[in-house]
């Protein structure tokens, strides 16, 4: 049998994309910790991850920030944490902070956050995102978790015209295509 | 087709992945219940025309479970709701 060595693949290399003014930047600087509650826990949580991170449990359709990290709701009783964290360690962080109060899973790998902003972007989130993405009806700090082109994929708005994608890691690079290439057609 | 999410507002139904009958959420008692119950359980469902009530989960979305009630003939879907809250409704604990 041939020895086959697996080389983890990464998005890093890719760099950040520039299409006609619009951005679209790995990044690969965030952590992702997903905290779930406890079943009949979920006062002793909220009030823990105040005090921890000054952070509410976010509401079903939006995220918290507060002190450079962003809350997420991905389902009930289910959040996730994003923030840049400079080594490898950032679940074990959250859970002694946490203390036991939810029930933490590092995502970090398994998840790439894009961040995606610029004039064309509204019109290329469409033709690939059932979610209405208008300003009105999902604005800032606004999340949902939905499928784009097949690909699951949460989205929450930073700003005007203005995104934070996660998909799953393993699909990263087929998702990458997609939104370049959504780019390019309302572009062209 | 359009549902109504209960938390998250309107979603495309191509987010959803459709399972059965809701009654499936009232499974009997495999300890106590006869074969006759365990078996209508399984295997018979009703197929109205009209109203029925559906099991339907939020794969691209929350991950939820859902029961919606349907009218086959229209599609036109009149309720939404947790199946979660269903269950406890119905004395489960969770």
């Amino acid at each position: 049998m041939a020895d086959i060595k697996l080389t983890a693949a990464t998005l890093s290399a890719v760099g950040d994309i520039d299409i006609a003014g619009n951005r679209i930047i790995i990044r690969d600087d965030l952590s992702l910790v997903s905290v779930a509650t406890p079943l009949g826990g979920e006062d002793a949580l909220k009030k823990t991850l105040t005090a921890a991170f000054g952070l509410n449990i976010p509401a079903a359709t939006l995220s918290s920030t507060a002190k450079g990290m962003r809350a997420v709701s991905m389902a009930p009783d289910a959040m996730l944490l994003i923030f840049a964290h400079a080594t490898p360690d950032a679940e074990m962080h959250v859970r002694a902070k946490l203390g036991g109060a939810g029930y933490t899973t590092d995502q970090t790998d398994s998840m790439l956050a894009i961040e995606v902003s610029g004039p064309a972007t509204m019109a290329a989130m469409e033709r690939i995102c059932p979610l209405d993405l208008q300003h009105g009806s999902f604005g800032k700090n606004a999340s949902g978790r939905t499928v784009m082109e097949h690909m699951a994929a949460t989205i929450i708005a930073l700003g005007d015209a203005h995104f934070l994608l996660l998909t799953a890691s393993s699909s990263a690079k087929s998702f990458l295509h997609a939104l370049e290439k959504s780019y390019r057609n309302v572009i062209s | 087709m359009i549902i109504e999410h209960p938390l998250l507002g309107p979603r495309d139904a191509a987010e959803f992945v459709y399972l059965g009958d809701a009654a499936m959420i009232d499974r009997p008692d495999g300890m106590t219940v006869d074969d006759t119950g365990m078996h209508d359980y399984m295997y018979l469902r009703d197929n109205p025309a009209g109203d029925i009530r559906e099991l339907w989960y939020h794969e691209q979305g929350d991950r939820s479970w859902l029961v919606v009630t349907r009218n086959t003939i229209t599609h036109e879907i009149t309720k939404v709701e947790l199946a979660r809250d269903v269950a406890r409704r119905s004395g489960r604990s969770r």
